[in-house]
């Protein structure tokens, strides 16, 4: 076992892992946070993706121990005061979510995108949450949500 | 399942070496991990049975992109050697937006580009993929017509061979146990338009079933320099000769190319023998090679 610190959350936390433990295991097992979903678990679908260090990643590939010392945010880091962070709000006002297992790992890769870039086309909306499969909602309404949230409407963007 | 594993981190370079010679042969290196991670819950691969994993990723001097003067010393006179060098732990979305590369390797950043998602790009690294040697890496035929070189290192020193001597067979390469690859050096295509076309079973995250990397180069409306280079179709990267001799000297023409094209094909019948996929993937080797060389010759008409 081996130490492992880092900042979840804005939280600083510690734990001991193994030394080829993955991050998606210490997030939920050893810290509790089971808001992250592990989907296929071989990094081809996003349910697991958290953002590190300011990039989307996910978190089923990336070894625990390489989150020494690193700033880690999962979905329950988005939520401040009790209020949800503008994108959250945008899926929920544009049903952009069904059955819901596909959501915290979409809404990290777009809110990685949204950090870096904060008016994204339509194009590099579809290409950051390209990595994140969803079986419910057709993605349509993903993307309304992200472009509602970078306060950009339907015209101000490049048409489909 | 995993054994368990003792989780080495260097800080430099120097480190990773001392590391490596010390258990050699009992350590594997985990560059971005990308694979390596999905191979160790399977138990499968070299990395089951070692004791020791090292990461490199916090290793500053593995992560450069960077024109480099190399000195060449060959017999008696030292040449100085205006190269392009990749770090081993270059990311492959560090890799799609650098502007060196795109000014000097086009067909590489759009290789880059191709790889997996953002969350796999963020993290997967150049070297990590090279030294896979996957069949079909998306980088390594791109690397090819740039005639990319590795370098790699140990205590003793460094060798430098080119990606064809390096990539021994299938998921097979040249190094050693105690060897780091180190970077990928190249020297720049700065007269050449090069594209990277892929073929794969849907836009996004597809694993590469056939893609081709060309380049060339242009004087007084003629092609005067060709490489290409088909992905996935040979059991190690190579260049299609005979194909770029049908292009060289000429002007530049859809027949032009569909002629390269078609002998791309050819030379994968020649090579790997006829197979139950070739009537698939004869015609459609041709038409990715066709398209490879459009891109590059549009991008070379827009230019001027």
């Amino acid at each position: 076992m081996q130490k492992l610190k880092f900042v979840l959350n804005g939280k600083c936390v510690e734990v001991e892992v193994e030394g080829c433990a993955r991050l998606i295991d210490v997030i939920r097992e050893n810290l509790g946070l089971t808001g992250t979903k592990e989907g296929c678990g071989i990094g081809e679908c996003g349910a697991c993706t958290v953002i590190i260090d300011g990039d989307a990643v996910d978190s089923c590939l990336y070894p625990a121990l390489r989150a020494q010392g690193k700033n880690v945010t999962t979905i329950e880091g988005l939520a401040k005061d009790g209020r949800l962070s503008a994108l959250q709000q945008a899926v929920l006002d544009h049903h952009a979510l069904q059955c819901g297992f596909c959501t915290p790992g979409f809404i990290m890769s777009a809110t990685a995108l949204l950090n870096k870039n904060p008016k994204p086309s339509r194009e590099e909306i579809k290409n950051a949450i390209a990595g994140n499969l969803c079986r419910c909602t057709g993605y349509e309404q993903m993307i309304e949500a992200v472009l509602d949230a970078s306060g950009q409407t339907e015209i101000d963007n490049d048409s489909a | 399942m995993v054994d368990e594993k003792d989780y080495l981190v260097a800080n430099n370079l120097n480190e990773a070496k001392v590391l490596m010679h010390e258990h050699c042969g009992n350590i594997h290196v985990l560059a971005g991990g990308t694979d390596l991670m999905v191979a160790l819950r399977e138990g499968k691969r070299s990395g089951r049975d070692t004791t020791y994993l090292l990461d490199i990723s916090n290793i500053q001097e593995l992560k450069a992109i960077e024109r480099k003067k190399v000195t060449i010393s060959d017999e008696d006179c030292n040449t100085n050697e205006d190269y392009i060098r990749i770090g081993a732990m270059v990311t492959f979305d560090e890799a799609a937006h650098s502007g060196l590369l795109l000014k000097t390797a086009g067909a590489l950043c759009e290789a880059a580009k191709s790889v997996g998602a953002q969350q796999i790009r963020n993290v997967a690294t150049i070297g990590g993929n090279v030294c896979n040697a996957a069949v079909a890496a998306d980088s390594l035929s791109a690397l090819t017509i740039l005639d990319a070189k590795v370098v790699l290192e140990d205590l003793r020193g460094e060798r430098v061979l080119s990606i064809g001597e390096f990539i021994t067979g299938p998921g097979k390469t040249a190094i050693n146990e105690d060897e780091l690859l180190t970077e990928i050096r190249f020297k720049p295509l700065e007269d050449y338009y090069s594209a990277f076309v892929k073929l794969g079973r849907r836009k996004a995250l597809a694993i590469s079933r056939m893609n081709v990397a060309a380049a060339l180069a242009f004087e007084d409306e003629k092609i005067t320099e060709a490489r290409i280079s088909p992905g996935c179709v040979f059991a190690t990267p190579r260049r299609v000769q005979s194909a770029e001799k049908i292009l060289i000297g000429e002007s530049p023409s859809e027949e032009l190319f569909m002629e390269a094209g078609e002998e791309v094909s050819k030379e994968m019948v020649r090579i790997t023998g006829r197979r139950w996929s070739t009537d698939y993937k004869y015609p459609a080797l041709s038409a990715v090679t066709f398209k490879a060389l459009a891109i590059a010759y549009n991008q070379a008409k827009s230019d001027t």
